[in-house]
């Protein structure tokens, strides 16, 4: 009876070269993150676990804080997914002039917020704003006695579609461009009705890419503060204001370590939701294929 | 498989971090040391009669040529005329960081830039923030030549840190666009202010809002021991639309967004000057039922990498010259009571301050500022979303 | 095989129908976003002064002292950063997605973790990390590196810190990009076809992603140029915080700034949009 003997691996310079390339790929990446995020990350959980900062953290007006800002950032997260597919569509089936000009100027909205934003909707929509004194001089209505207010969670929310919207744009271009007109005409030509071909071949295809690109809003506007900062101040819950005010605050000293806990436990949070996300995107990418 | 790859994604990731832990760089850490060799013993000087009298400081701050200052927006108490003063006057370089910074940005500014040129040299810092930063040993202690002029309770006895100037919450008011401007916290609630009535930021972040809660207490009924009142006056003042939770800037002010802002009154005041240009008659009053008080904190760091010029700085601050460009700003320097006697205060300016009721206004405790701010940290936003 | 893999034409039949919400979408868009910055130029343009229009508070942007320096500064920042960010992700995807799947979770979360953390709290633990060049690490080549990042003529640290922040951005588009053109299959085709690693990546792959390349490259720039807190708080002096240093207590002029600088940067990536020369016209496939 002969054993099969294991025939040594050769270990050839090309071989080895092949082996590592995909690794010396991912390097710089791997090296930027850790000096640019990693390490600062560790820094701050130094500072978080201070104390009784993460003790701290837990109570209550924090806790309502986190739960204002998720509400927000599910709201804005679904809307501006919604709103980014349509316009994307919208734009990707004008002609190349309109593709461009929507795309350059959603990477720059993307970027866009803080106190200028704020002031361009209060310019807009405020109690003294240009459409608001339009809509009472044209119409008789008075925005203030609607239920909307632009100093509230719904106001937020409109305003932070400013910068939701081109980000889902540009995120969900590349995914709209590559459904195939030819796929649309196979499904017609097979008797399939606009309705089966966007259930069975459209939406599956894109659902993927605009799940992830809603979960990037989602933390897009989980982080933003600076235009509400400006615009509601400490009137609308959110713990990015709370962390602000804690690190860099002019009120309250010696609370950096609440703050570096509350940006810690934001990670988590969003850890755990993207763990839920890769058991879903696993689950419909196996019956993609 | 899979433990091949983790092991191999640790092994990555461990490298990443050796890499970078090897990084060679090619800086120097050269520049700090010849910075504090520049000053010739400056950096522990504790006042101008260690380095030989005014002179010898003179002498010592122009070699060193610079001066960073922090956090100094040149419009807030006339600071834009003082930096450029100073900077004629003795020919030293003003380097103006981040005007728009608070005084947390300040503190962490002097820690993580230790020993870099870029570092601050002095600071302008609210109350909590010189006390805290004394406590940790950030500042040098030193005594201007005017220090006696400084009441004892608005200075550090070993010299770490000293009142500058302060000023009271005022009701800033556009009269052009309101008809009757208000004058008290009361008259605030009126109806026909409606959607009108905004602070300088969140009370929780910004002190002059923080100092607008306060005496929005003072004028309900609260005191310096508790703040809750001013914390009710605001919600009820939400609740009624009255109170706008913008952030009044000189922006919405134009717009017309915030034509009532309540604010410390030599920023009011600025404004006034400012917008007179634009057509825009903008009034300040300090409430007669809530009058609250407080002065900024200056200090030098203890790292600074130019000693001398931080002490000149100082002396130039506390001399009559400084304190008189202060009063310029409608800001009360702290030696005022001083140079009212003495006849050494512009009469003029002083003339043109925002006029107050009462002649001998307290000024909180450290100990109460901070437990106000601990209640109003934990209870204004459920206070204001209720 | 190159028909295959150019931008797909749209099928004549569907497009009348697409039309009529397309430009409903569109109409109720461009309020949306052109009203409030018209709304906001109206209020820079007014002269308050002496009644009617001006534009000074556009012209005297450029003549404020510091203009050439904080453009030159922010402009090679942005280079920078771009070169960077593609230099760094693009490899990276690539890896994961073809040789090494399993590494998927680690770089998508790594991916996605700088848009959580509010810049002011990331920029809180960089300069925790920056503190310790001076302090625990002096005299060490990290140490060392750590303190040249921050040379306030061209920071480093803040190319490094950018470069993180547009990562998620760039993944996001670089990924869509990358599923649509279903790359897996791509390579394995040009891999049987006998044509090397660097010939699949660099003349099949990244024609395909060109427009999730310059996505990325738009998001990026657009970014480095409006970035504020973090060039702020680490005391630089870039673009977006020499305008609001200028613009001190002068409310027209504070809004001018930031309208001016969406403008200016709008223009710059239309210049930039056209290195990518798609067909203007309807192409036979």
């Amino acid at each position: 009876m002969t054993t099969a003997v294991p025939t040594p691996r050769v270990r050839s310079l090309a071989d080895r070269a092949r082996r590592c390339g995909p690794w010396l790929a991912v390097a710089p990446f791997l090296i930027v993150m850790v000096i640019g995020l990693v390490l600062p990350v560790l820094a701050l959980a130094a500072g978080a676990f201070e104390g009784d900062a993460i003790k701290s953290s837990f109570s209550s007006g924090y806790r309502t804080a986190f739960w204002g800002s998720v509400k927000l950032s599910v709201v804005c997260a679904v809307l501006g997914a919604v709103a980014g597919v349509l316009v994307a569509r919208a734009v990707l089936s004008g002609g190349a002039l309109l593709r461009r000009l929507v795309l350059t100027a959603s990477g720059v909205l993307a970027n866009f917020g803080g106190v200028p934003l704020a002031f361009m909707f209060i310019a807009t929509i405020g109690n003294a704003g240009i459409v608001t004194s339009l809509l009472h001089d044209w119409t008789g209505f008075d925005l203030g006695d609607s239920p909307f207010s632009l100093y509230q969670f719904g106001g937020l929310a409109v305003v932070y579609l400013y910068f939701l919207v081109p980000l889902m744009v540009i995120v969900i271009a590349p995914a709209l461009d590559g459904v195939r007109a030819e796929w649309s005409e196979a499904a017609q030509n097979l008797g399939a009705t606009r309705a089966q071909y966007w259930r069975h071949v459209g939406g599956p295809l894109l659902a993927p890419p605009i799940a992830a690109g809603a979960l990037l809003l989602f933390c897009g506007s989980l982080s933003a503060f600076a235009t509400a900062q400006a615009m509601v101040g400490g009137t609308v819950p959110l713990v990015t204001l709370q962390i602000a005010n804690a690190l860099s605050g002019n009120v309250s000293p010696d609370n950096a370590g609440v703050g570096a806990a509350l940006a810690i436990e934001m990670i988590i949070l969003v850890a755990v939701v993207m763990a839920a996300y890769w058991t879903i995107e696993r689950r419909t990418a196996r019956w993609l294929r | 498989m899979t433990r091949n790859i983790v092991r191999r994604g640790t092994v990555a990731v461990v490298l990443s971090v050796a890499v970078v832990a090897a990084a060679a760089g090619c800086g120097s850490s050269q520049k700090a040391a010849d910075a504090q060799n520049n000053s010739g013993g400056a950096a522990s000087a504790t006042s101008a009669q260690d380095l030989g009298g005014l002179d010898a400081l003179v002498a010592a701050a122009k070699a060193e040529g610079q001066l960073n200052v922090i956090a100094l927006p040149r419009d807030w108490a006339n600071y834009g005329e003082i930096i450029d003063t100073f900077s004629k006057k003795y020919g030293i370089k003003v380097n103006s960081d981040n005007p728009d910074g608070s005084s947390q940005d300040e503190i962490n500014a002097v820690k993580s830039l230790k020993g870099q040129d870029r570092a601050p040299d002095v600071l302008d810092l609210g109350g909590a923030f010189a006390l805290s930063g004394a406590k940790d040993g950030l500042f040098a202690p030193y005594k201007v030549l005017t220090w006696a002029d400084i009441p004892d309770n608005q200075k550090d006895a070993s010299g770490a840190w000293y009142h500058d100037y302060g000023g009271y919450i005022s009701i800033g008011c556009d009269a052009k666009k309101i008809a009757v401007c208000p004058q008290t916290f009361a008259e605030l609630k009126k109806p026909e202010y409606k959607g009108k009535v905004a602070l300088n930021g969140d009370p929780t972040k910004a002190g002059a809002a923080f100092a607008g809660v306060f005496a929005a207490a003072l004028a309900s009924g609260g005191g310096f021991t508790n703040i809750q009142p001013g914390i009710d006056y605001f919600a009820a003042l939400k609740k009624s639309g009255n109170f706008i939770p913008v952030e009044s800037t000189p922006a919405t002010i134009e717009k017309g967004e915030t034509p009532i802002s309540i604010d410390w009154d030599y920023l009011n005041a600025g404004y006034t000057k400012e917008l007179s240009a634009k057509g825009i008659d903008w009034k300040v009053a300090v409430p007669s039922d809530g009058v609250y008080g407080n002065f900024y904190c200056q200090a030098i760091s203890k790292t600074a990498p130019h000693p001398a010029a931080a002490r000149l700085w100082q002396e130039f601050l506390f001399s009559d010259e400084g304190q008189n460009l202060w009063l310029k700003g409608a800001a009360r320097p702290v030696r005022l009571p001083k140079m009212t006697t003495s006849g050494t205060a512009d009469a003029t300016l002083l003339a043109a301050l925002p006029k107050v009721d009462t002649t001998d206004a307290q000024l909180p405790s450290p100990d109460q500022v901070d437990a106000a701010k601990k209640v109003l940290t934990d209870g204004w936003t459920k206070a204001l979303t209720g | 095989m190159t028909a295959v893999l150019t931008r797909p034409v749209e099928a004549p039949a569907v497009r009348g129908r697409r039309n009529a919400t397309s430009i409903v979408v569109l109409i109720v868009a461009g309020v949306y976003f052109l009203v409030p910055l018209a709304a906001a130029i109206w209020f820079t343009v007014q002269d308050k002064v002496h009644g009617g229009v001006t534009g000074e508070y556009y012209t005297s942007i450029p003549q404020a002292e510091g203009f050439a320096g904080a453009l030159r500064r922010s402009l090679t920042l942005a280079v920078l950063s771009v070169l960077g960010v593609l230099l760094v992700t693009v490899p990276a995807m690539l890896a994961v997605t073809l040789r090494l799947p399993r590494l998927r979770p680690l770089v998508e979360g790594l991916s996605l973790l700088p848009l959580v953390i509010p810049p002011i709290a990331l920029v809180a633990g960089v300069r925790d990390m920056l503190a310790l060049g001076p302090d625990q690490l002096a005299g060490t080549p990290l140490g060392d590196a750590l303190v040249s990042s921050q040379d306030p003529d061209l920071p480093i640290i803040l190319v490094v810190v950018y470069i993180v922040l547009a990562t998620p951005f760039a993944y996001r588009s670089l990924d869509a990009g990358i599923r649509a053109v279903d790359a897996r299959t791509l390579v394995d085709a040009a891999r049987g076809l006998g044509s090397s690693w660097f010939d699949v990546v660099w003349r099949v792959l990244l024609p395909n992603l060109r427009g999730a390349v310059l996505g990325a490259a738009f998001l990026t720039l657009g970014l480095v140029l409006g970035e504020y807190t973090i060039a702020g708080i680490l005391l630089f002096e870039t673009l977006p915080t020499w305008l609001v240093k200028i613009s001190g207590q002068n409310g027209q002029l504070s809004v001018s700034v930031s309208t001016a600088s969406l403008l200016f940067t709008w223009l710059l990536l239309l210049v930039v949009s056209l290195a990518d020369r798609r067909p203007t016209s309807r192409r036979d496939s």
